[in-house]
């Protein structure tokens, strides 16, 4: 589309043209089947775009779009392991991470489902053996606390996983707590390690590359905590209390954790599409293996559903070319996700490093200056929490913002009938802001009572929060963003982004503890004088 | 006197031969579905001491028989020695005995229900008679015995017309009683639970000051001394060791600790139980920090699996904590208890890891570590000469501490007891 074929873009140019001046509440009172007309049910989910500012035609010619694009292909390509991830020289191969046993996929001579179905097999014993309170710790009490230690794709998919079906923990598993720890500042284990008891305490290095300096450096701080606590030698302390989940078995090696600890994953997997692979050992260590199999089976529905239905029926292409129509034909550039649900609090986190991380970006795979918008600004909160922060903006604010509005149809089934009372009014307001955001309310008496409305949404709804249900949420995501990416011409796997700020602090981090001498620019010369005279006070 | 009794466990067996030995007719209801099992296929009967020759001896007498359960059995005394989960079923059998034609009856209550529980058997008794309870404080082991010779029996009762009958039944278990004491069914409920969660509070406290000596380098058999010295402390249940278990104490004292928490009050006896879990792989815990928690491998010598002396019974016992633990870590255990293996082995089905040895010499050769869980006579004193030459590392962990450490020592064993 930088170059080449781009009649299905022009198209939707002049479409938009139309099409953008027209008001949502117009387009509702043009059409009394708009809902049938504009949402898709599949696997359980059920996807609403009639408060999209779309019609059918819009639809169509965004699969043509679509279809200008390859995208088909590029699924395949996806999918059979080939190498999409350009930059890197590898595949992005999460897909098999949840696929079932008898499935193959070939990658250099070796089928990495096999791997992928061993490397479950060493976790699930591992599970089974601390979940059965046989893993021990230094003085041979039984472990009840894990802390998982990772940052990114290590901390956020598997945190987000652990607190949303948190109800799922079965009773007997409730000894074990899960706690995570992330900041390089160490203010995740300042804030715990006082609460737990060393003896019973296990870490879980998560980290793919095993380099990364935030994780190592809070696995340091927990090492050192566990050899004051004990007086036990290092060897002791690494065999019993520290566990690698790593695509890098010689750098963990090499940082003490033996063979029999460690899980490990592949190149082929990114950091922020790592949940389903050992990264995911928290979730199992809080659900069960069962749970942990039953969100993979989830997300693998989703994979087949991506691979197979046709495009005016697919979850996850129709979700992502909804978001290419406002964010380059609409001029959409803020986009906020509200699951109606706290459950889902830390969903809107995910999604940040999910989206921005992969199609963040403003070059195409060949390298060249991409000459239109990608990824939005996204983010998010428990949407019924938004309502008393930032959804004055999204009423009344200058800014056009495109939502996501996420909630179960039932939940506390089980439960009083107060708690379903509170579920049934936390999806009363979802569905009136949405509502709201689209038709907008012109009733009020003085301007400022005056809601504009026309803020696009998708409503996305499922019939409860299950881990099945979940992973094919993620993995519906994880799709839309590749189908993005594909419209886009970038490649969604990598993050240089992110490199070279690492490189500046390595540099920094010397500057700080000596006089410099270097010619720095002012405010970073001046922001480090500041911090050196207020060390010296100290001393 | 014409005696039904109703129940399956050891304290109805127990009543049932004692009750009949003085020359009762008793009745046994089992109230189980199922048939009739011999006597000595009954394990309960099997593992207690003395019970199957006196149970036989009693059915071959003509004093005790057996039956399924109906309502219009002929009896003036009926004595519930269900479990303690059966409580339902008692109060059919009483509302049976209230639409039968009979009066004037006895109702022995000797299950370990609720506080209150006697009581509401009175009131579904009506007018038919009068409903009494009588702890029961059997120990396994000793069940006979503290059935037919108490030194002091509790009585509870809420109705003075019933006192004369039940003081009748008692009269041939009375000789030798120091004290009969009468209170109120409730009362005596709440007494029959403050005792047990008193006995399993010591245990806790006592064994906790063991660990802490472990630490400190004290002996604790000396500190017992010490504490049972005092009149106001004695000396019973002062015995450090690697937990209580057994089905009937550990269940009892669980449901008290129950009762306090369904009133919303912390409970003392909840941290002990939780605690005693954890005293139960004290032995695991020893053998781990002197190897230094490298245990794969290893093979170790387990001398006793009952949850204590004189039963086969393995029920809560320290030694399933112990198993588990060993084998998790790829240990060998080679176990020997007089009494228990056959329990054991329907526990642990086809586990590689578990060799079952005819003797406690043979299970201790080649071994790593001897551990002992449970105090039977034959282990207090083993040729030691012998067990140093055939164990492959000559270390002893007594979890009961019957061994003199000094002479272990000498012997060239390394010792480690319970608090010394």
């Amino acid at each position: 589309m930088n170059s080449g074929d781009i009649k299905a873009w022009v198209e939707l140019q002049t479409h938009a043209e139309s099409l953008g001046v027209v008001h949502l509440k117009d387009l509702f009172r043009q059409s009394g089947d708009r809902f049938d007309e504009l949402s898709v049910r599949a696997n359980g989910f059920l996807l609403d775009f009639s408060k999209q500012r779309i019609t059918g035609e819009t639809l169509d010619k965004l699969v043509a779009l679509a279809n200008q694009q390859e995208l088909e292909l590029w699924i395949e390509k996806l999918f059979t392991g080939e190498q999409v991830n350009g930059s890197e020289c590898r595949p992005a191969l999460h897909t098999a991470l949840r696929s079932p046993r008898n499935d193959s996929v070939q990658l250099e001579g070796r089928d990495v489902i096999d791997d992928v179905h061993q490397s479950l097999v060493k976790m699930e014993r591992l599970v089974e053996q601390i979940q059965q309170a046989q893993w021990r710790g230094f003085d041979g009490r039984p472990i009840k606390s894990v802390v998982n230690i990772g940052v990114g794709g290590s901390n956020l998919g598997p945190l987000m996983v652990c607190e949303a079906l948190e109800q799922y923990t079965s009773l007997p598993l409730r000894r074990l707590d899960v706690h995570f720890v992330s900041s390089m500042d160490g203010s995740g284990l300042e804030k715990i390690l006082p609460t737990l008891d060393p003896a019973t305490t296990l870490f879980i290095i998560s980290s793919k590359t095993f380099s990364t300096i935030d994780t190592l450096a809070n696995a340091n701080t927990a090492r050192e905590w566990l050899l004051k606590a004990s007086g036990m030698p290092i060897d002791t302390i690494n065999r019993h209390h520290f566990i690698a989940a790593t695509g890098n078995p010689e750098a963990a090696l090499k940082w003490g954790v033996a063979e029999e600890n460690q899980l490990l994953f592949w190149d082929w997997v990114g950091g922020r599409y790592s949940l389903w692979s050992v990264i995911g050992l928290p979730v199992a260590l809080k659900i069960g293996m069962g749970g942990f199999r039953e969100l993979l089976k989830g997300a693998h529905m989703m994979d087949m559903h991506f691979r197979e239905a046709s495009f005016d029926e697919n979850l996850p292409v129709l979700l992502g070319l909804v978001g290419v129509w406002n964010i380059n034909f609409l001029n959409i550039h803020a986009h906020a996700i509200l699951p109606y649900d706290g459950r889902l609090a830390q969903f809107p986190s995910f999604l940040e490093q999910l989206e921005m991380e992969s199609n963040g970006k403003s070059i195409n795979r060949d390298g060249e200056r991409l000459k239109y918008r990608t990824c939005p600004v996204l983010w998010g909160e428990v949407g019924s929490n938004a309502q008393h922060a930032f959804y004055q903006m999204l009423h009344q604010g200058t800014e056009p913002v495109m939502c996501d509005f996420i909630s179960a149809a039932k939940r506390y089934e089980k439960d009083g009938d107060e708690l379903q009372q509170q579920h049934k009014l936390s999806l009363a307001n979802c569905l009136a802001q949405s509502r709201l955001l689209a038709l907008g309310d012109d009733e009020g008496v003085s301007k400022y009572q005056h809601y504009d409305g026309n803020q696009p949404s998708t409503t996305i709804m499922f019939d409860e929060l299950t881990p099945e249900t979940l992973g094919g949420l993620i993995a519906l995501y994880e799709h839309k963003v590749f189908v993005q990416s594909v419209i886009w011409e970038i490649n969604p796997f990598d993050q240089w982004g992110v490199e070279k700020g690492k490189k500046v602090a390595s540099s920094l981090l010397v500057e700080l503890g000596a006089l410099s001498d270097k010619s720095l620019d002012a405010s970073t010369q001046g922001l480090i004088n500041y911090v050196q005279s207020h060390s010296k006070e100290r001393v | 006197m014409k005696i039904n009794i109703y129940g399956s466990g050891l304290s109805a067996w127990v009543a049932a031969a004692c009750l009949a030995k003085v020359g009762n007719d008793v009745v046994i209801c089992e109230m189980s579905q199922g048939k009739e099992l011999p006597l000595k296929k009954i394990p309960i009967i099997r593992d207690e001491p003395g019970l199957l020759s006196a149970l036989e001896m009693e059915a071959d007498s003509g004093r005790l028989s057996r039956c399924v359960y109906t309502s219009l059995l002929e009896a003036e005394i009926h004595w519930l020695a269900l479990a303690s989960t059966e409580q339902k079923t008692a109060e059919q059998v009483v509302l049976d005995l209230q639409a039968a034609e009979h009066t004037n009856l006895l109702v022995v209550n000797q299950c370990n229900f609720m506080v209150g529980a006697t009581a509401q058997l009175q009131v579904l008794l009506a007018n038919k008679g009068g409903v009494v309870y009588i702890p029961d404080n059997l120990q396994e082991g000793a069940a006979i015995q503290n059935f037919s010779q108490p030194r002091r029996i509790i009585l509870g009762l809420d109705n003075r017309e019933a006192l004369v009958k039940a003081k009748a039944v008692l009269r041939p278990f009375s000789v030798g009683l120091d004290s009969l004491r009468l209170m109120s069914s409730r009362e005596a409920e709440f007494t029959k639970f403050a005792i047990t969660g008193m006995l399993a509070i010591r245990l806790g406290y006592v064994n906790e000051l063991a660990n802490l000596a472990d630490r400190l380098g004290v002996d604790i058999g000396v500190i017992q001394e010490g504490l049972g010295g005092d009149p106001r402390i004695g000396e019973h249940y002062l015995s450090a060791g690697c937990g209580f278990g057994g089905q009937n104490f550990h269940n009892y004292v669980a449901k008290f600790s129950g009762i306090f928490q369904e009133q919303g009050q912390q409970s003392l006896l909840k941290r002990v139980i939780d605690e005693n879990e954890v005293q139960k792989e004290l032995l695991f815990r020893k053998l781990w920090g002197h190897y230094d928690g490298n245990l794969t491998g290893k093979t170790v010598a387990l001398w006793g699996v009952s949850f204590k002396p004189g039963t086969a019974s393995i029920d809560n016992a320290p030694s399933l904590k112990i198993i588990d633990a060993l084998i998790s870590q790829g240990v060998q255990v080679n176990v020997h208890d007089p009494e228990a293996l056959g329990n054991l082995k329907k526990h642990y089905v086809d586990e590689d890891l578990i060799v079952y040895h005819e003797t406690h010499m043979s299970a201790a050769k080649d071994a790593d570590a001897l551990l002992l869980a449970t105090e039977w006579p034959m282990y207090w004193s083993p040729d030691y000469q012998q067990l140093v030459d055939i164990m492959r590392q000559p270390l002893v962990i007594d979890g009961r501490n019957i061994f003199d450490k000094d002479v272990l020592r000498a012997n060239g064993f390394v010792y480690l007891g319970v608090g010394r």
